[in-house]
């Protein structure tokens, strides 16, 4: 997994490089938005993290240079302006997500993971989290590389909790995904389906755990280290 | 308040104005009365002088050099009436009274001087059976009878001309000048209105600027030319109050980005340490530093720039968001969080990131302040509310009125917070026109209500 950093500050590439080394990610580090459009155009990076302060310019220009040229690269957005505008130009400029500084390095390397795990991301064809592994190609998944047999509608929920690991997963965008537009949702087809899921998941000895957010939906939360 | 209404430019302009006609009126008046005096005193010398001519012309010289007065019968009976308002008396050149209407009469001409060429006049007071006022002359005439004097006195004559030539003149032209008055009063202060009526306009555009509407100018057309400078030179005072709060803002984002990027740096070069006990109570001192400055940052904006809370906002919607947002921290710190009431929309007129940024807040506190393996509850109502109640000690009721101030802290209060979040809370709920209430959750513990204006 190769990664780019796009950032003025020396000291936060370090700690940036450092922590995302560790994560066992290819890192690279530019200083200027210029310098930010060059490497994205030569290398094909699979995310970049992109400080929207530079010296020579708006870094939402790095995100239109390379929206234009079609690349698809995740982008996580990192802005010491919090403003609203700032935010929302950002995404709207196509940028992925957004962190504010200043912001845990460990939440950093986090969102990069989630980027990854996004349909079309680098890391989409296996999930982990854990010890539990889930093949969105193959559709089946694991626990301690055990397998374990779940339903289509329990493997697409945990696939969901799985890219979303450690954020809340609305109910609502999990009716969407597993049911058509057409078909009738019983109010309590998810909780049934995650309710099967959490007794298999346990069964199993997964080290994971789905709370249930009461009114919002479920979130996938790996052990506390 | 008599002061006050003085300076209104309307009562001003009429009340010197009124003075003025009624000074102009008086003065008026006085010429006219003056003039008709004068006209009056003329006309009765005259009819006097006429008098006396006609008595003249009926005197006659005896031979015996006695005088005969032969008056023609209606001009007698003129002089014989019993209130003796006209009198007469004449005279011969030896002074000797020939003949006269009645004998005091006689008695006070006999002692007066004779008359020169010129008319004298004369006044009699409290004279006759009726002591009445008279007024008279004597004339020297000559007639066929040779020179005599003649005395002729009419009473209160005067009086009575005058009122009649005045009673005319207030019913033909007085009458004219209170209408006069009126109608220039009232042209003048429509006048005066229909001129300030674009300054009320501007006034009622000033009245719109706000910190967050500082681009709003006084608009200059129609008003009088005397008060575009004052305008003009508000509209300039705009201008550089707008420039002062460009600044401000800037000043903000500019403070936001040199404190978060070195907080960035330490935060990240912590984390990157293997350590022991110190370190770790390093990164929660670092942790607090950064939740202090990020709420420093968020009161100075809402200070310096005005929300604009005009959007309509689904409250079930921000509250959902807020929740989502949050549970992840909660479920870290073993609690559990949950949301009832958002299954229908709740329209507000607000803010979306201020009302999101204030439930976040009062959220955050609820996690630090539930004991472990109990539920926040985030409730959104019908009417507009949304409240978040946890199950921790509550608030005591002496400190529920200063739990809004900046920078407050119960005492002995556990965390590390910086006494700024509920300040943040109340501030928003205050630029939307609602208000935050803390009461106790059914069941125990704080239960903090939004409440935005339905």
């Amino acid at each position: 997994m190769r990664v780019l950093i796009v950032e003025d500050e020396q000291r936060i590439i370090d700690i940036l490089t450092a922590a995302l080394r560790k994560a066992e990610f290819t890192v690279d580090a530019v200083n200027t938005s210029a310098d930010g459009s060059v490497a994205l155009a030569a290398i094909p990076y699979d995310a970049v993290v992109l400080d929207l302060g530079l010296p020579d310019g708006d870094g939402l220009e790095v995100i239109a240079k390379a929206r234009q040229g079609a690349s698809a690269v995740p982008i996580l957005v990192l802005t010491a302006r919090d403003a609203v505008e700032d935010r929302v130009r950002g995404l709207d400029c196509g940028a992925d997500d957004y962190l504010v500084k200043p912001f845990a390095t460990a939440e950093l390397v986090a969102r990069v993971k989630a980027l990854l795990r996004r349909p079309g991301g680098a890391l989409g064809v296996v999930l982990k989290a854990g010890n539990v592994t889930l093949d969105t190609v193959g559709r089946s998944a694991t626990v301690s590389e055990q397998h374990v047999l779940l339903t289509r509608r329990e493997l697409t929920v945990l696939e969901h909790l799985m890219r979303r690991l450690g954020r809340v997963v609305p109910r609502a965008v999990l009716e969407e995904k597993l049911y058509g537009l057409d078909e009738e949702v019983d109010s309590n087809a998810i909780p049934v389906h995650v309710h099967h899921l959490r007794r298999k998941l346990m069964d199993s000895g997964a080290a994971v755990e789905i709370h249930t957010v009461r009114g919002i939906g479920y979130m996938l939360a790996e052990p506390k280290s | 308040m008599i002061a006050l209404r003085l300076r209104s430019l309307q009562l001003q302009l009429t009340l010197r104005l009124g003075l003025l006609f009624l000074a102009a009126t008086a003065l008026a008046v006085g010429a006219l009365l003056y003039q008709t005096y004068r006209t009056a005193e003329s006309l009765s010398e005259e009819n006097l002088i006429e008098r006396a001519q006609i008595l003249a012309r009926f005197v006659f010289e005896r031979p015996d050099g006695d005088y005969d007065l032969d008056l023609p019968a209606e001009i007698a009976a003129f002089y014989a009436a019993p209130a003796e308002s006209s009198l007469f008396a004449i005279r011969d050149r030896h002074g000797e009274v020939i003949a006269a209407s009645s004998p005091a009469f006689a008695a006070h001409v006999k002692a007066r001087p004779s008359s020169e060429d010129e008319p004298r006049f004369f006044r009699l007071e409290s004279f006759g059976p009726e002591s009445s006022d008279y007024y008279g002359l004597d004339l020297a005439v000559e007639s066929v009878a040779g020179p005599l004097s003649v005395s002729v006195a009419q009473s209160g004559e005067t009086d009575a001309l005058l009122h009649a030539m005045l009673r005319e003149f207030v019913f033909d032209v007085a009458w004219i000048i209170p209408v006069f008055v009126a109608a220039t009063l009232l042209v003048a202060v429509l006048t005066i209105r229909a001129g300030l009526k674009p300054l009320r306009q501007a006034s009622e555009q000033a009245a719109k600027v706000a910190p967050g509407a500082t681009s709003v100018r006084l608009s200059v057309g129609g008003l009088p030319s005397e008060i575009i400078p004052l305008v003009e030179a508000v509209n300039h005072a705009f201008d550089r109050l707008e420039q002062g709060f460009t600044i401000q803002r800037r000043f903000t984002a500019d403070a936001a980005h040199e404190l978060r990027t070195p907080l960035t740096i330490i935060t990240g070069a912590l984390d990157a340490l293997e350590g022991n006990g110190e370190l770790s109570k390093l990164r929660d001192d670092v942790a607090r530093m950064n939740r202090l400055v990020e709420q420093l940052l968020r009161v100075a904006r809402l200070d310096s720039i005005a929300l604009d809370v005009s959007t309509d906002i689904d409250l079930a919607a921000v509250a959902s968001e807020a929740v989502e947002y949050l549970a992840p921290l909660a479920i870290s710190q073993e609690r559990s969080i949950a949301l009832n009431g958002a299954d229908r929309r709740v329209s507000i007129k607000g803010n979306r990131h201020a009302v999101e940024d204030a439930l976040r807040n009062l959220i955050e506190n609820a996690i630090a302040h539930t004991p472990p393996n109990t539920e926040i509850l985030v409730e959104v109502m019908e009417d507009g509310k949304v409240s978040v109640a946890d199950h921790g000690t509550g608030v005591r009721a002496e400190d529920r009125e200063h739990l809004f101030d900046r920078f407050w802290r119960a005492r002995g209060a556990p965390g590390a917070g910086a006494g700024l979040g509920l300040a943040i809370v109340k501030e928003t709920m205050k630029a939307h026109g609602g208000r935050v209430v803390v009461d106790d959750a059914p069941g125990g513990g704080a239960r903090f209500t939004l409440r935005f204006q339905g």
